[in-house]
């Protein structure tokens, strides 16, 4: 048997999700031992990128690019690594979320296709080969139109086959520009592409991939997908799509800006621009939305509106610079954002709803859940310390040097959006007067309010570590070391 | 000098266009499904005349059968859905609210200039790219098998391939979960020559998958296209009733779900060692491990296939009960 860490990150969730399909009885224990094995392969290849840099197998023994090889660096390895520690987490969410006999059938299913999903999106993360990454966002996708679903409500199921459309839709496009890239350079691996001369139909290539990864991602004005189907999954359903799933397109993007580099200012303003749009109008709509997990899956849509800002803020020249701070802001953007559907889940569990006018009504305060709310909703908005709060503070400061004064305005005014549609939600914690009945005995806390506790202290606690972070993330840059 | 082959492709070529137009205009839904098997088929006659056999058999078996096959049962549950069953005419109309015209024309614009743009990209590429295939043709004395398609799926990058079967394995397990809250459609009349037809059909199936699954090795063929062929006597099976799926058969309908994903990345792992990296067959195994791994990637895909037709997870009546109480 091999040891190569990184074949044991893709190999042990799949295991895990054949296990527990075959023996569903038995789907908690092993389901949670395969993340967790999971979570040991990446300790072992961070152990190894450390030393290294960067860490190489071609599987099979055939080099690329005939055959296809698995690559961590920094970036990959805290890509894996939120991934991980965010599913591991979540998954212990989850006991609890699905427990009772009514939800066997959920519970049954939740733990397959969860590992499917890991799978899928760990051999995106170590993924070198275009055509490799198109199946690997189909086994994502596949996965996650599942989990959508896994609520069985009618609104979940409409929400679930749109955003099948929508996944096909963008996979599609990716494999057309893949087609385009192979006819024009005769090789899929990432690292032919830095060798091959820029030309008009590589533009096209190149345009095609991102259109459609940005379908998968939901960066405005394709987004229409995102709210209806965040907002209708069972709460670790729901974390794990706006945490992580919305990431593994945003990581492909990132990839291929580095290794194609054909972007010049009006492709990457424009992307600016989109970002731009999707802060604004996510923004207005968080304002108006009326439930609490529409609001919060509105705040997807303008946090990755923020990340593309983060990849413009300096302009192309600044490119091998911006694209750690939209690394930074979607690693806290994934850390806070499963911790606070899981919050959102637990409040809506305990009162029964989760209607933003009526939170202050109920007999119960879920306080635990709603002090977890408040602390991801810090990092989401920016406050320091929290890693949200370092991510927008380099994009500010990016910005502001490279003379890019409007991403700074946008920026600004993004967050007071922020700022203003969590304070709706916050003013249904405090507020007590419209409650007639005294509060009921039980305090609505539950030992499944810790997880989320823990992601929403890690996204603030990772703010006062940044600076390993971000050195960890340049380690085995493919193009050297920055200057 | 005209080849009459030149007139031919020609043909072929506006006859696939017109089919697709006519596959999205027409507004009948039975008719449009016809249409889309008969686009289905010239595409994969054109996949034989772009010298691309696999693809072809891929298209003809999966693209055109399977797909045929689940469009025409899902406008038959449709039909029990909505309550036309029984007239047909009813479903002349497809059931959704027509678009203005102004934006159709804005789309058709839109998607006009961008079809341009990708064409003119097409039209600068080299005639004859550089792609792998000499690289293939310096590696296939290593590769175990004689047919280069085979090589690369199977060998070169069987990872790829390992990912596109756990991408049905994820379809599968997807369409099971979903809850139904309604029966089953009640199946069609299909009258007195089916018994006989599936009499004759059947054996001439089984023989057909299994040949294009052995000839794989070293002609055009192989697992997919082998096990698409073969989930046609499943489909035959559940039309026709022989076989109607019940709760007891779910745990070895599992198994055969996962049997070529668990087979094909049991064999990746345990392979690697003492030097070896995953997948790396050592070369004197190499065509056994290749066959073992195509046998039950078939096996696997055909029961696939069949259960995605069947379209749910075979739930005992009182299990159905329970959970719509709760």
């Amino acid at each position: 048997m091999t040891t190569d860490p990184m074949t044991f990150a893709l190999f042990l969730p799949l295991f895990g999700a054949m296990a527990v399909f075959l023996l569903p009885r038995a789907s908690v224990a092993i389901g949670l031992a395969s993340v967790a094995a999971t979570c040991g392969a990446v300790l072992f290849l961070a152990r190894d990128v450390l030393a290294k840099g960067e860490v190489m197998t071609a599987l099979g023994g055939w080099e690329a690019p005939l055959g296809i090889a698995l690559r961590a660096d920094g970036l990959s390895v805290t890509m894996l690594s939120m991934t991980c520690a965010v599913g591991l987490l979540v998954s212990l969410g989850a006991l609890d979320s699905f427990k009772g006999t009514g939800q066997m059938r959920t519970r049954q299913y939740f733990w397959p296709l969860w590992l499917l999903l890991l799978t899928g999106m760990n051999g995106v993360y170590l993924g070198t080969d275009i055509f490799n990454l198109y199946v690997m966002i189909e086994v994502i996708a596949l996965a996650a139109v599942g989990l959508t679903v896994l609520s069985g409500t009618r609104a979940a199921l409409r929400a679930g086959l749109e955003y099948m459309y929508a996944s096909i839709l963008g996979a599609l496009l990716f494999l057309l520009g893949v087609g385009f890239v192979y006819l024009h350079v005769g090789r899929l691996d990432l690292a032919g592409l830095i060798e091959a001369e820029p030309s008009g139909a590589l533009s096209a290539a190149l345009a095609l991939m991102v259109v459609g990864l940005m379908l998968k991602t939901a960066l405005f004005p394709l987004h229409f997908w995102l709210p209806a189907a965040h907002a209708n999954a069972t709460a670790p359903a729901s974390a794990l799509l706006s945490g992580l799933v919305v990431k593994a397109a945003l990581y492909i993007f990132l990839r291929l800006t580095m290794y194609m580099p054909l972007l010049d200012e009006i492709m990457v303003t424009s992307m600016g621009v989109l970002g731009a749009c999707a802060v604004l109008w996510g923004g207005v709509q968080a304002l108006r939305a009326e439930r609490l997990k529409l609001l919060v899956a509105w705040s997807t849509v303008v946090q990755i509106g923020l990340i593309f800002i983060a990849f413009a803020h300096a302009g192309p020249p600044g490119l091998h610079e911006s694209w750690k701070v939209a690394a930074l802001l979607i690693l806290a953007h994934g850390v806070a954002k499963a911790a606070m559907f899981m919050a959102a889940g637990r409040i809506r569990a305990e009162l029964g709803h989760d209607i933003i006018r009526d939170l202050d009504r109920a007999p119960v305060r879920p306080t635990l859940a709603q002090f977890t709310f408040a602390l991801a909703a810090i990092s989401i908005i920016g406050l320091p310390p929290s890693l949200g709060f370092i991510g927008k503070w380099s994009l500010l400061e990016g910005a502001m040097s490279s003379g890019y004064w409007h991403w700074v305005v946008v920026t600004m005014i993004g967050t007071l959006l922020s700022v203003a549609y969590f304070s709706r939600v916050f003013a249904g914690f405090l507020r007590f007067d419209r409650m007639r009945n005294p509060v009921a005995e039980h305090q609505g806390w539950a030992l499944a309010d810790l997880p989320p506790l823990t992601l929403a202290l890690a996204a603030i606690g990772l703010g006062l570590v940044a600076a390993p972070v971000l050195s960890f993330i340049e380690l085995g840059y493919p193009f050297g070391a920055a200057p | 000098m005209t080849d009459p082959l030149v007139i031919f492709d020609l043909l072929l070529g506006l006859s696939i266009v017109a089919l697709a137009l006519a596959v999205l205009s027409v507004r009948d839904l039975f008719a449009a499904i016809v249409l889309f098997v008969i686009f289905g088929l010239l595409s994969a006659l054109a996949w034989v005349r772009l010298s691309a056999p696999d693809v072809a058999l891929a298209e003809a078996a999966i693209g055109t059968g399977v797909t045929g096959a689940l469009l025409l049962k899902t406008l038959h549950h449709l039909r029990y859905v909505t309550g036309t069953l029984d007239r047909p005419e009813a479903m002349n109309l497809t059931p959704v609210t027509p678009v203005p015209m102004p934006v159709l024309w804005v789309n058709a614009a839109f998607c006009g200039l961008i079809a341009l743009g990708l064409a003119v990209a097409f039209l600068e590429a080299p005639k004859v790219g550089p792609g792998f295939d000499a690289l293939v043709a310096e590696a296939m004395p290593a590769s175990g098998v004689d047919h280069p398609v085979t090589a690369v799926l199977l060998n070169f990058r069987a990872y790829d391939t390992l990912m596109e079967v756990v991408v049905l394995l994820a379809a599968v397990i997807a369409v099971w979960q979903v809850e139904r809250g309604l029966s089953e459609a009640p199946a069609p009349h299909l009258g007195e020559v089916w018994q006989g037809f599936a009499r004759l059909a059947l054996p001439a199936i089984v023989v057909v998958g299994t040949y294009l699954l052995w000839v794989g090795a070293e002609a055009p063929g192989g697992a997919f296209q082998g096990g698409a062929v073969l989930a046609s006597v499943g489909l035959l099976l559940l039309l026709s009733r022989f076989y109607v799926p019940q709760p007891a058969h779910r745990g070895i309908a599992r198994l055969a779900f996962v049997l070529g994903t668990g087979v094909f990345s049991a064999v990746a792992l345990l392979v690697s060692g003492g030097g070896r990296v995953a997948f790396e067959y050592p070369l004197e195994h190499a065509k056994t491990l290749i066959l073992l791994i195509e046998g039950l990637v078939t096996i696997s895909i055909a029961v696939t296939l069949a259960a995605l037709f069947h379209g749910r997870e075979p739930v005992a009546l009182g299990e159905e009960e329970r959970r719509n109480d709760t």
